[in-house]
C-alpha cells in the first residue's frame, strides 16, 4: 500500500511540470509583431463600417458627427465660435518676443505656422514621444522662461492658434522604423485598451465600444480623430482645455488618479490615437459641450 | 466605619460593568446600522449612479450604453444571477463596460442587496 | 447587626468578579484600535498604494480612504482611523489586480 507522503509529491511534481508546460507555451504573445499600418486599417474600418452614413472627415467633429441635434447646435456655435477667444490670444502671444528676443516661431520648423499636423512625432535623439504642448513647453525654458501648465490658459491659446494655422491639412503622423518608436505606440495602444479606475472603464469602452450612445445627456466620440479638433472650448469646463486636460480629466471620472500632465504613458498614448486619425483633417480648435 | 467603606467600590464595580456592557452593545448595534433605501442608492452618482447607463422609471436623463432595467422579475427570476451581475459582470461578460460593483468595492454586499431590492420593483 | 456587604457574601463576590469581568472586555473591545494599530494599518495601506502608483494605477477613492484615515487619526479617533486605513489598502490591492490584470487582458478589446 502507497505511503501518503508519496502521492503528495508524485502529484506535486506533476503539477510543477505542467506549470513549466504551460509558462514555455506563452511566449507567443509576447512576439506578437508591431504593425502599426495594418492596425491603422483596421480601426478606420471599424468606424466606418459602424457609421456608414458618416463622411469619413466628419469624424473628427466627435460627438457632432454621432448625433443629428449636436450637430445642429454645434453648427450655430459656429457664427461665434467660443475659442475665438484663445486663437486670438495665441496668435498675440506667438507675436510677442521671449525676454531674449526669440519668439515661438524659432523653435519651430516653418515658423511654427500650419505644422499642427505633424504632431506627436517620435524624437529619435531623445527617444521619447514630443507632443506639441511638450514642444511648446520646451521652448519656453529653453530660452529662459517658465513652463506653462498643461491643461489650459495659455497653453491652451497657444495650440489653439497653432491648430488653426492648420485647419484643413490632414494628420501625418510617423512612426519611423525605430524599435523605440514602435514600443512607444504600443504602449499607447495598451494605455488605450486597457482598463481602469475604480470604475473598470478603458477609453476604448466609450469611444470605440459606444460611440453615439450616451452617458447620462452626454454623447460619446468616436476613438477615430478622437484628438483631431483639440483643444476644445468645452462647455461643462466653461473654457477652453488642451489633450493634458481631458486625459486627465477622463482619468478622475473613472476614478482613476491622473498622471501628471505629459506623462510618458499620456504621450504614448496620444500617439497612438493621432496616428489611428491620419488623414483626418486638423480641425482644432474645437467647441463641445 | 466599616460599613460605608465596604459597600461604594462594589457598587462602583458593578455600574463600571453596567457601563461596559452598554458600550459593548452600543457597538453592536453601530454595525447594524441600516443602509440608505436601494432606490436612493441606484441613483446617487457617488454610488451606483446606475442612470449613467440605464434608463430607469422614476429618474431622469438616462443613459443608454446599457439596457434600459425593466421587467426584472421576468428579467431574472433567480436574484443571484442579478447580484452577479451588480458584483462583477465581467464574469460573464468579459468586453462589458458595467463596473464590477463588488469586486472593485464601489458598493458594500448590503448595498448591493438593496439595490437588487430596489430593481426587482422596476 | 452588621449589614452584609456583596464582598462579604459568595453570590456577591461572583457577581462582582462578573462585573469586572464585564467592564474589562468591554473597555477592551472599544480600545482595540489603539495608535499603535493605526500606524501598522497605514504603513500596509500605505505600501499598497506606492506598488499601485508604480504600476500608475492608482484610485482616487484609494486616496480618499487615506486622507480619511489620517485625518481620524489626527483627531485621536483611531477607531475610525483603522476603518479606514484597512479600507485603503483593500482598495489599493483591488487596483494593483487590476493593472496586474490588464497587463495582459487589453488585447481583448484592440480592434483587428
Amino acid at each position: 500500500m502507497k505511503r501518503p507522503g508519496s502521492t503528495v509529491r508524485t502529484a506535486s511534481l506533476i503539477s510543477v511540470l505542467a506549470m513549466l508546460i504551460a509558462a514555455a507555451a506563452r511566449p507567443a504573445i509576447a512576439a506578437e509583431t508591431i504593425d502599426p499600418a495594418a492596425d491603422f486599417r483596421a480601426f478606420r474600418d471599424y468606424f466606418t463600417k459602424k457609421f456608414p452614413d458618416v463622411p469619413l472627415n466628419d469624424f473628427v467633429n466627435g460627438p457632432a458627427s454621432m448625433d443629428a441635434d449636436l450637430r445642429r447646435q454645434w453648427q450655430s456655435i459656429d457664427d461665434f465660435p467660443p475659442y475665438d477667444f484663445a486663437v486670438e490670444r495665441g496668435k498675440q502671444m506667438f507675436a510677442t518676443p521671449f525676454a531674449n528676443g526669440k519668439t515661438y516661431g524659432d523653435c519651430f520648423a516653418d515658423k511654427g505656422i500650419g505644422i499642427r499636423q505633424n504632431y506627436p512625432y517620435f524624437d529619435q535623439t531623445g527617444g521619447e514621444v514630443v507632443t506639441l504642448e511638450l514642444a511648446l513647453n520646451r521652448c519656453r525654458e529653453a530660452n529662459g522662461e517658465r513652463p506653462y501648465s498643461y491643461v489650459k490658459d495659455e497653453m491652451a491659446s497657444l495650440t489653439a492658434y497653432m491648430a488653426f494655422t492648420s485647419r484643413g491639412k490632414p494628420f501625418d503622423i510617423k512612426i519611423p522604423n525605430d524599435p523605440r518608436a514602435l514600443a512607444a505606440y504600443q504602449k499607447g495602444e495598451q494605455y488605450f485598451y486597457a482598463r481602469r479606475g475604480q470604475l473598470n472603464f478603458s477609453c476604448a469602452g466609450c469611444h470605440v465600444q459606444n460611440p453615439g450612445n450616451h452617458i447620462r445627456t452626454e454623447v460619446l466620440a468616436p476613438a477615430l480623430g478622437l484628438l483631431a479638433a483639440m483643444p476644445i472650448y468645452r462647455s461643462e469646463w466653461n473654457g477652453m482645455g488642451t489633450i493634458s486636460r481631458r486625459f486627465v480629466t477622463c482619468n478622475s471620472q473613472v476614478r482613476g488618479v491622473p498622471l501628471a500632465p505629459q506623462d510618458e504613458l499620456y504621450r504614448d498614448v496620444e500617439y497612438y490615437l493621432s496616428y489611428m486619425g491620419n488623414g483626418l483633417p486638423v480641425a482644432g480648435p474645437g467647441a463641445r459641450p | 466605619m466599616q460599613r460605608g467603606h465596604m459597600r461604594a467600590p462594589a457598587r462602583a464595580l458593578f455600574v463600571a460593568a453596567l457601563c461596559g456592557l452598554m458600550l459593548l452593545a452600543s457597538g453592536m448595534a453601530f454595525a447594524q446600522a441600516p443602509s440608505p433605501p436601494g432606490q436612493a442608492l441606484a441613483f446617487d452618482r457617488a454610488k451606483g449612479n446606475c442612470l449613467t447607463c440605464h434608463d430607469i422609471k422614476g429618474g431622469d436623463s438616462p443613459g443608454n450604453v446599457g439596457p434600459p432595467l425593466a421587467d426584472m422579475k421576468q428579467r431574472f427570476p433567480d436574484r443571484e444571477q442579478l447580484k452577479a451581475v451588480i458584483v462583477d459582470e465581467t464574469r460573464r461578460n468579459p468586453s462589458t463596460v458595467m463596473p464590477p460593483f463588488g469586486r472593485n468595492l464601489i458598493l458594500t454586499n448590503q448595498e448591493i442587496e438593496a439595490v437588487v431590492d430596489f430593481l426587482y420593483t422596476r | 447587626m452588621r449589614p452584609m456587604t456583596m464582598a462579604a457574601s459568595w453570590r456577591g463576590r461572583g457577581l462582582l468578579v462578573l462585573a469586572v469581568l464585564l467592564f474589562v472586555a468591554a473597555s477592551a473591545a472599544r480600545a482595540a484600535s489603539s495608535e499603535a494599530d493605526f500606524k501598522a494599518a497605514m504603513a500596509a495601506a500605505d505600501a499598497a498604494e506606492s506598488e499601485a502608483g508604480a504600476l500608475k494605477n492608482q484610485w482616487t477613492t484609494t486616496e480618499d480612504a487615506l486622507a480619511a484615515a489620517r485625518k481620524a487619526a489626527a483627531a485621536g479617533d483611531f477607531e475610525t482611523a483603522v476603518a479606514d486605513a484597512r479600507q485603503a489598502e483593500a482598495l489599493a490591492k483591488a487596483s494593483i489586480a487590476q493593472a496586474k490584470d490588464q497587463e495582459t487582458a487589453w488585447r481583448a478589446g484592440v480592434i483587428r
